[in-house]
């Protein structure tokens, strides 16, 4: 049981101790007495009359013994009227109190159902989910070996790229280095065409001036 | 709840010895003895003193015979409050019989209701029963009941009948399981130090997270001097059905088992005794 309810039990049974039960006994037969009291005085003034003596017991006495049984009568009966209540209240508190166990027997019923349902839901979630993960991580593991042959793929790219551009530079060098050649040929063959020119320039001039000569020779000749 | 049904029982059955004696300029007639009687908690004075009414009423001429109040070292005694809490705040520290003091003359208008029947008292606990309802379940439970419900529940609380009572007032004390409780806790906290009557505000039993309620809670939230802090000595009691709760009980559980049969928790909180 809590701290807490033990605390306030013992409290109460503290409490009744000292402000209840000391003075419960004291104050029920003050009660009591009084009560006593109150009704000999009203039967008193009720019987007025003179007494007869019979074997020591005077009328009012009986009178008394009468009254007061009656009184007393008066509250049995009040008492078992009360008990009478008392009983049918309990009894309705106890259809009361079976009903409610019925019920709750009902809910812990369902309860149970519902609880052993969602055990097996929970079994095959459990199982889905395992499932799951194992799919996880074997796509997690086919991720990191893609990523990986990526990472490759992209460093032989680069390496290839590199390789690429190295021939090419290579390869402009070779055609630079032809053109250049080609360029000192061309230049050469132009001079030497030049220097060909000059002379076939130089040769058909002293030809003509021959050919000049000799018509004029041949003219002459002729003449 | 069937060890719990002993604290609702030991609730019901709680009393106080008292000392009636008359006031001593009102004697007229005959000398008055002073009338004994134990009073139970959860009444109200003016239903349970009929017998003081008619022992004092011997010894006051009937000319002078107004409206019957009670006061304590000066204080009228207010008859719609119940006896346990008039008795927490004004006398819980004194020495037993609680001592008061009848009085038939000089009605103090301006500090009691009149009280000319049991009908009154009958109004004014139902009225409170219904408030407190309101606060519970919005009235519906209450409302539900039929009038020969709610004056069972009334004559239980007259003729001093646990079962009676309890037969239609543990309606009044349930609520739907996924609540966790009533809507709101019925409560008033009174304090000797102030003008002020007592401090009714509205408060669940459940935080908004789902955390339970406490003792504890309620008076930080709505009188946080009651509470001692880490190192200062206690400067208050916090008295209900007479006893000192600990402040970690669940409120929920002390609405539904301390709470006086007007179904709400009176909660006393005086400064600590110093002798």
């Amino acid at each position: 049981m809590e701290t807490w309810r033990c605390h306030v039990r013992a409290e109460l049974v503290q409490r009744d101790g000292s402000q209840r039960d000391p003075y419960a006994g004291v104050f029920r037969s003050l009660s009591e007495l009084q009560e006593q009291f109150e009704v000999r005085q009203q039967i008193w003034e009720d019987v007025q009359s003179p007494s007869l003596d019979q074997d020591g017991i005077t009328f009012v006495d009986l009178h008394l013994w009468l009254r007061e049984s009656e009184h007393l009568n008066k509250k049995l009966s009040q008492t078992v009227s009360d008990l009478t209540s008392v009983l049918y209240f309990k009894e309705a508190e106890l259809h009361y109190w079976q009903s409610q166990v019925s019920r709750y027997r009902q809910e812990a019923l369902s309860l149970a159902r519902g609880s052993n349902t969602m055990k097996a839901t929970l079994n095959q979630q459990e199982f889905t989910l395992e499932r799951q993960a194992k799919e996880l991580s074997a796509l997690q593991k086919e991720h990191t070996r893609l990523r990986k042959g990526m990472v490759e793929a992209w460093k032989e790219k680069g390496e290839l790229l590199q390789r690429w551009m190295e021939e090419k530079k290579e390869e402009a060098a070779r055609v630079n280095k032809y053109n250049d050649a080609q360029e000192r040929w061309r230049r050469l063959a132009r001079r030497l065409k030049k220097q060909l020119r000059g002379e076939a320039v130089k040769s058909s001039e002293v030809t003509e001036v021959n050919m000049t000569n000799g018509g004029k020779e041949a003219i002459s000749k002729l003449e | 709840m069937a060890d719990d049904k002993d604290v609702l029982r030991d609730v019901w059955f709680g009393r106080i010895p008292t000392c009636f004696a008359l006031y001593q300029d009102e004697v007229t007639e005959k000398e008055a003895e002073p009338f004994y009687l134990l009073l139970p908690r959860v009444s109200y004075l003016t239903l349970v003193t009929d017998k003081v009414k008619k022992h004092f009423l011997k010894a006051v001429k009937p000319e002078d015979v107004e409206e019957m109040w009670f006061e304590y070292e000066g204080t009228p005694l207010k008859w719609h409050y119940p006896i346990g809490v008039l008795f927490d705040l004004h006398a819980s520290n004194t020495a037993l019989p609680w001592s008061i003091t009848v009085h038939f003359k000089n009605f103090p208008e301006r500090d009691l209701l009149h009280c000319l029947s049991n009908s009154v008292i009958e109004a004014h606990f139902m009225s409170c029963i219904k408030e407190a309802d309101a606060l519970k379940h919005k009235s519906q439970v209450i409302n539900d009941m039929q009038k020969k419900d709610h004056k069972q529940l009334w004559m239980g609380l007259q003729n001093d009948k646990f079962d009676q009572f309890w037969a239609m007032n543990r309606k009044l004390m349930e609520y739907p399981t996924e609540e966790g409780g009533f809507r709101y806790i019925p409560f008033r906290i009174y304090q000797t130090m102030s003008d002020r009557p007592f401090i009714q505000k509205l408060f669940r039993p459940v935080s908004p997270e789902g955390h339970t309620h406490t003792l504890g809670d309620l008076l930080k939230e709505m009188y946080p001097a009651a509470i001692a802090h880490d190192g200062d000595s206690r400067k208050f009691q916090v008295l209900i059905q007479g006893i000192e709760p600990l402040l970690e009980t669940p409120l929920q559980w002390l609405s539904e088992h301390l709470s006086h049969p007007d179904n709400f928790l009176h909660v006393c909180v005086l400064p600590v005794p110093t002798d």
